[in-house]
């Protein structure tokens, strides 16, 4: 599993990327790219979204 | 496949320098390293330097001067006279002009553009549209960059690779460079909005020429919400507020904007740009170095702790790692010892001003609205010059006089 960005309306600013401390988020210019086989959906870049567009995936 | 074109002066397989990401950091280290003689390639994610914009944009006057930069006029949307600081309750405020207030807020879509171009003229080589996405390691060691350009992946060599590439600070950390110190807690999360129409007066108090500041929980928990100018009626109005408070940045800038106190001011303002991101507010990593590896700027937590000004420090950092890049390269020194005279140097010209405004950021997350809406309406403007100096032992009298309860938390300034 991994966390969902909504894509809509994410402005890509990277917060997400600098908070997740294993590297499973990528900021590529224009949009925010994860990384499923890194994600262990600890939620940290759930907190950090600046916009509240980051949701984890449902249990 | 990536297209060859006869003579087109590409990516070359072997530099002194790597430099990845090209703001303020990045750009002052190519300049001061091609300057030095070393042969310096710097690579950015973006297909336009400078945009999209992620930053407030306030820049402390004495910073251009300072490191032979020179403003271009339209690199300048405000020239800045002072600072004013506003209570929680949106009434009592202090207005502050002094030499460390004055500045300018910039247009970073023009400014890092211009600094990138002063690095092109000392010699450095540029490249936009560069993604660095990995690095190359040899035994624990850095010896290189995997870029993604012109569609084509491919590994440039160096002695010495710089990571200047920001918050994220992902080049920096697949390099293994870690603070272990500060959390999500210790980073700052902001939203801003680039507003027209925007009411720069009120009550006949012309306010045009000073960077706002709005402090308390209700606007910003453990942060402050900032309107700074960016021409007669436009300006950068934004929130940063501390790592884990709920729900988000955008939610308190809303709230700001909605509330009837700024109606007349912001009520009838579009936004034409929408920014973010976030700003580590913590002590810098602990190390800088290690052997053929660099870290500087925002990636090494180079950040103003008290209100997340970046600019200014990583055009500092950037100059000094790019200095001493440009020697060691020369000497062919770039073992982490040698190169660890950056840090010492970093130290020596910035930890005196850093450590007292890492402490005093402890101090201010400690406080409610109340204790702020006692203090704005105890001190003046010179109190807050003290302040922003380091003197806080008179300050600090004044206000436990008003509110003897904060005496716990304010002795720790007072032993500073
Ligand atoms: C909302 C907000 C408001 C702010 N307001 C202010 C303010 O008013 N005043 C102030 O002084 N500071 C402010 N800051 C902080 C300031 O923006 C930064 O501290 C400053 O830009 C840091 O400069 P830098 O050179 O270290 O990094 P950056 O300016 O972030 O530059 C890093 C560069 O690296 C590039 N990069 C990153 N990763 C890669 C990669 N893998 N490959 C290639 N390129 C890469 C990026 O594209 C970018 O161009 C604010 C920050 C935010 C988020």
């Amino acid at each position: 599993m991994a966390v969902t960005i909504n894509h809509d309306k994410c402005i890509y600013c990277g917060a997400c990327v600098a908070t997740c401390p294993y590297l499973a988020l990528r900021l590529r210019e224009v949009y925010v790219e994860v990384y499923p086989d890194k994600c262990v959906d600890c939620g940290l870049c759930v907190k950090a979204c600046p916009m509240g567009c980051i949701t984890l995936p449902k249990k | 496949m990536s297209s060859e074109i006869l003579g087109f002066p590409g990516i070359k397989d072997e530099y002194d320098i790597i430099i990845v990401g090209a703001g303020p950091a990045g750009a002052l280290a190519a300049r001061e390293a091609a300057k030095k003689g070393a042969s310096v390639l710097v690579l950015d994610r973006r297909k336009e330097l400078g945009a999209p914009v992620r930053c407030g944009e306030g820049l402390g006057a004495k910073y251009p001067e300072k490191f032979g930069i020179k403003l271009s006029p339209g690199a300048i949307s405000a020239h800045i006279n002072g600072a004013r600081v506003i209570a929680p309750n949106l009434k009592d405020d202090i207005i502050i002009r002094t030499p460390e207030t004055k500045g300018f807020v910039l247009d970073r879509k023009v400014f890092d553009k211009d600094l990138a171009k002063d690095a092109a003229r000392a010699g450095a080589s540029i490249f936009s549209k560069a993604e660095v996405y990995d690095l190359i390691q040899e035994g624990g060691k850095v010896k290189g960059v995997k870029v993604n350009f012109d569609g084509g992946k491919r590994e440039v060599r160096s002695k010495i690779v710089i990571a200047a590439d920001g918050a994220e600070s992902v080049i920096a950390r697949l390099a293994g460079m870690k603070d272990g110190v500060s959390t999500l807690y210790d980073t700052d999360y902001g939203m801003e909005y680039e507003m027209a129409n925007v009411k720069l007066e009120e009550n006949g108090k012309d306010f045009s020429d000073l960077i706002e500041l709005f402090f308390g929980r209700e606007w910003a928990p453990r942060g402050y919400t900032w309107i700074f100018p960016k021409g007669k009626d436009v300006a950068n109005v934004g929130v940063g507020i501390g790592g884990l408070e709920a729900p988000n940045a955008i939610h308190y800038l809303h709230k700001f904007l909605a509330d009837p106190r700024m109606k007349y001011r912001l009520g009838n303002a579009s936004i034409i740009a929408t920014k973010g991101g976030a700003i580590p507010v913590c002590q810098p990593l602990k190390e800088f170095v290690k052997d053929g590896f660099m870290v500087t700027g925002t990636a090494a937590h180079q950040v103003d702790p008290i209100h997340g000004g970046g600019i200014g420090l990583a055009l500092n950092a950037g100059r000094l790692a790019g200095i001493v890049a440009g020697e060691c390269a020369l000497e062919n020194k770039v073992d982490a010892a040698s190169l660890d005279r950056y840090k010492k140097i970093w130290y020596e010209e910035e930890w005196g001003k850093f450590g007292k405004r890492l402490a005093l950021r402890k101090v201010l997350e400690k406080m409610n609205d109340d204790d702020f809406n006692s203090i704005l309406s105890t001190i003046n403007d010179k109190d807050i010059d003290l302040v922003l100096e380091g003197k806080f032992a008179p300050v600090v009298q004044k206000v436990l006089v008003k509110r003897p309860q904060l005496l716990k938390v304010l002795t720790v300034l007072v032993n500073l």
